[in-house]
């Protein structure tokens, strides 16, 4: 692929990023993952789907989570938010043992998860109001959160009548206001338009900017997860395992022409060579028929 | 006609695979969907060649030695018809020979009787033309004076034509009637046999097909009339059914839409309740009538239980099946808020399922209305269905077609008023922001006065 810009390592990292990441190294650990397992047991006997695996995650780190279809992503971010039982090992969340899903991690799914039957308003208040608060503070906090993901104008909509960003940006405030210590996010914008992602994703960044929050994030687009992130867990699949916990060497603040630096394309090289190794789909190998008669040549 | 170079819509096909028509073209054929049957129904009716088997009898006449008896209104078979005017011909005839030849079969006072027989056979006549009321038509010297009055030419049939050959008799006899005495006197009636009126009808329908205009004066009749105070009035019928309806479906979703609801979020009510409920619904309700009669004795308890045992199973397996489809990541999502169980029932299942619980009620209140026929055949027959059972033995199924109809009235418009209340139940859902209001929805609105239901939009502030 790079036979024509000589890219540079993507473990060469700038002095700023290299004193970035000592930095993160030096916040306390929010996530701790030791030895984590899934598994399920069928007729055929038992199927792992992810093989115990360990790992760290540090106060405000952006952390995205990559691998081939398979590979057990969506169940280890399920394991971790309490939504799927851990066959093996435990998961420390700022040092005590967190289990069954709880306010304290929250969650953006995919799939457009706000109550239809509740404004958005309302929706943001669900998890304060089930968590004990309630009166106009409740209304007023909620308010807030909607305007930081800029949807001030819409607080008495329903769902219904808002775009797929924006419902995803009401997801993203109505994780929030629980203030949860960490936020898993599984492919939240993959059913977004290209336009409408990349939006999405620069939101993302400020939101993330502005709050107290760790984000564990599930994604196969690898632009995405480069530009995001401070790390990328790279996982392989049958079983899933870690294949690589990757340092971004893109520093910060992130903008999107960022995409096209050297340091980007080096970690998307490196990222691509994990997931898609060596991969013998080459249109060479198929068998040329034609249907109809092709007169010009387009080569 | 000048050329238009407005631009103009295309209007879709009648015949588009899966497009939708225009609104004028829905309208007209929902309005076609109503008028078609009806329309089929008075062609049936009213044109003479079309399926008229029977012979209604407008006059009928009593056979010397026979025991049927055919009175006005009565349904002969067209076959049939001839040979009963033939014979009825033949005894006139015998009669005419008899009194020529001067020979007196009967005498005194069963020559009388059998002579004011004939005389009230015109009955039917003056009533159906309107010369006499029915209680009119019962004192015989009314009667007498519309013999008169027909020999005499003045009173001329206009809806039931009596044949010349009726006139012809008609004048005979009133020659005998008159010699004896000008008004009635019973016990100056002549004593030579009268000759009797040759029965007279027209094509018919078969009797359990009467024409929309019967139904539609029976109906009226029904609804408007006094009734003895012994029985009910229609409308009282038509309350005690609506209350056996009511009362059996509200008891079934007060009991089977929680368990419903149990069984669709919690697997153990599931297996607790749901195997039972799938076998139990296989036996028909009304098998158990008998039994409900036993237990809740004859009045109206049996047949509230009878609507509820026809409901209630279904809507357990509808309800919890509904439960089921609720879309599992609003509980994820729920959950990662923090909602525990009980929080989780309130705030996330119950108003998640409720539109589609609400459609399925409609649904399953129709069932009931199916029920309440059953129902009110047990123990001591009661409210619409005993008047259409009485009406129905005496074959009056002008009486039975109005009440029919009412009660598929009656589910049809609740069901539609529900269906356009949907949307003000809940703004929230897709399809209420997208469907335009219905005939009905638009006669509610306008009942209701729509500003009540208009809540301010502030999206846009």
């Amino acid at each position: 692929m790079s036979d024509i810009i000589e890219l540079p390592s993507y473990k060469e990292q700038s002095d700023s990023v290299r004193a970035r990441f000592a930095d993160i190294y030096q916040r306390p650990i929010k996530l701790e993952v030791k030895d984590v397992s899934k598994s399920f047991n069928t007729a055929k006997g038992q199927i792992d789907v992810l093989s115990p695996i360990s790992f760290n995650v540090h106060r405000r780190e952006f952390i995205s989570v990559i691998g081939p279809s398979g590979c057990g992503k969506s169940t280890l971010i399920r394991m971790l938010a309490g939504l799927e039982t851990v066959s093996g090992g435990q998961f420390l969340l700022d040092g005590k043992e967190a289990s069954g899903p709880g306010a304290d991690r929250g969650m953006v799914f995919q799939g457009y998860t706000l109550f239809p039957w509740l404004t958005v308003k309302k929706n943001v208040m669900f998890g304060l109001e089930v968590n004990g608060h309630s009166g106009t503070s409740v209304e007023q906090e909620a308010m807030q959160w909607i305007e930081l993901v800029g949807l001030g104008h819409a607080a008495e909509s329903y769902p219904s009548q808002l775009s797929g960003g924006m419902k995803q940006r009401v997801a993203i405030a109505r994780a929030l206001a629980n203030q949860p210590q960490i936020l898993f996010m599984d492919e939240p914008f993959g059913a977004l338009d290209p336009h409408t992602r990349s939006q999405m994703q620069s939101h993302l960044l400020q939101i993330w900017h502005n709050v107290d929050v760790t984000i564990m994030f599930v994604t196969h687009d690898l632009d995405e997860a480069i530009y995001l992130s401070d790390r990328i867990l790279v996982l392989k699949a049958n079983p899933g395992e870690i294949q690589e916990f990757i340092e971004v060497p893109v520093p910060r603040p992130r903008t999107p022409e960022q995409m096209l630096s050297p340091e980007f394309l080096a970690t998307k090289q490196r990222l691509e060579e994990l997931i898609h190794p060596k991969e013998h789909t080459s249109t060479q190998d198929l068998p040329i028929v034609r249907m109809t008669s092709v007169n010009d040549n387009v080569e | 006609m000048k050329n238009s170079s407005q631009f103009k819509a295309p209007t879709t096909p009648w015949f588009a695979v899966r497009k939708e028509l225009s609104a004028k073209r829905r309208s007209l054929l929902i309005a076609a969907s109503f008028i078609l049957p009806i329309l089929l129904w008075s062609i049936v009716s009213y044109t003479p060649f079309i399926w008229h088997p029977d012979i209604k009898l407008e006059i009928s006449a009593d056979r010397e030695n026979v025991t049927t008896v055919f009175t006005a209104g009565n349904h002969l078979s067209k076959e049939y018809f001839p040979g009963f005017v033939e014979a009825v011909e033949a005894e006139n005839s015998e009669i005419l020979a008899a009194r020529a030849s001067g020979e007196s079969t009967t005498s005194g006072f069963r020559a009388r009787r059998a002579n004011l027989k004939i005389l009230r056979h015109m009955a039917p006549v003056a009533i159906a033309n309107g010369w006499l009321t029915r209680e009119e038509a019962e004192d015989d010297s009314q009667l007498y004076q519309v013999w008169q009055g027909v020999a005499e030419g003045t009173l001329v049939g206009s809806k039931v034509k009596l044949s010349d050959q009726n006139i012809a008799l008609i004048k005979r006899n009133w020659e005998l009637l008159s010699a004896k005495s000008p008004t009635f006197v019973s016990k100056s009636l002549p004593e030579t046999p009268l000759e009797k009126l040759v029965p007279q009808g027209r094509p018919a329908n078969p009797v359990y097909l009467p024409a929309p205009h019967e139904v539609v004066i029976q109906g009226y009749h029904d609804f408007t009339q006094e009734t003895d105070p012994d029985k009910p009035s229609m409308w009282q019928r038509y309350k005690h059914s609506l209350r056996i309806v009511f009362f059996g479906f509200m008891l079934s979703a007060l009991v089977g839409v929680p368990i419903g609801i149990l069984c669709g979020t919690f697997d153990f009510f599931s297996k607790l309740f749901e195997p039972f409920i799938d076998f139990f619904r296989y036996m028909p309700a009304p098998a158990f009538s008998t039994l409900l009669v036993a237990v809740f004795l004859a009045h109206d308890a049996p047949k509230i239980a009878l609507v509820f045992l026809g409901t209630f199973f279904q809507m357990v397996l509808v309800v919890s099946n509904t439960t089921r489809q609720l879309d599992a990541s609003l509980i994820e999502a729920a959950q990662t808020l923090g909602a525990k169980t009980f929080t989780m029932i309130r705030r996330v299942i119950i108003p998640g399922i409720t539109p589609n619980l609400y459609n399925d009620m409609r649904i399953l209140l129709g069932w009931s209305w199916t029920w309440l026929v059953i129902a009110e055949l047990i123990g001591v027959k009661s409210g619409l269905t005993e008047f259409i059972e009485t009406q129905g033995r005496w074959r009056n199924f002008d009486s039975v077609f109005p009440i029919i109809i009412m009660i598929g009235v009656t589910g049809f418009v609740t069901d539609q008023i529900l269906a356009s209340l949907r949307k003000y139940f809940f703004p929230w859902t897709p399809e209420s922001s997208e469907k335009k209001h219905g005939f009905i929805g638009r006669f509610v609105l306008w009942m209701l006065d729509r500003k009540v239901y208009d809540t301010p939009k502030n999206g846009k502030a």
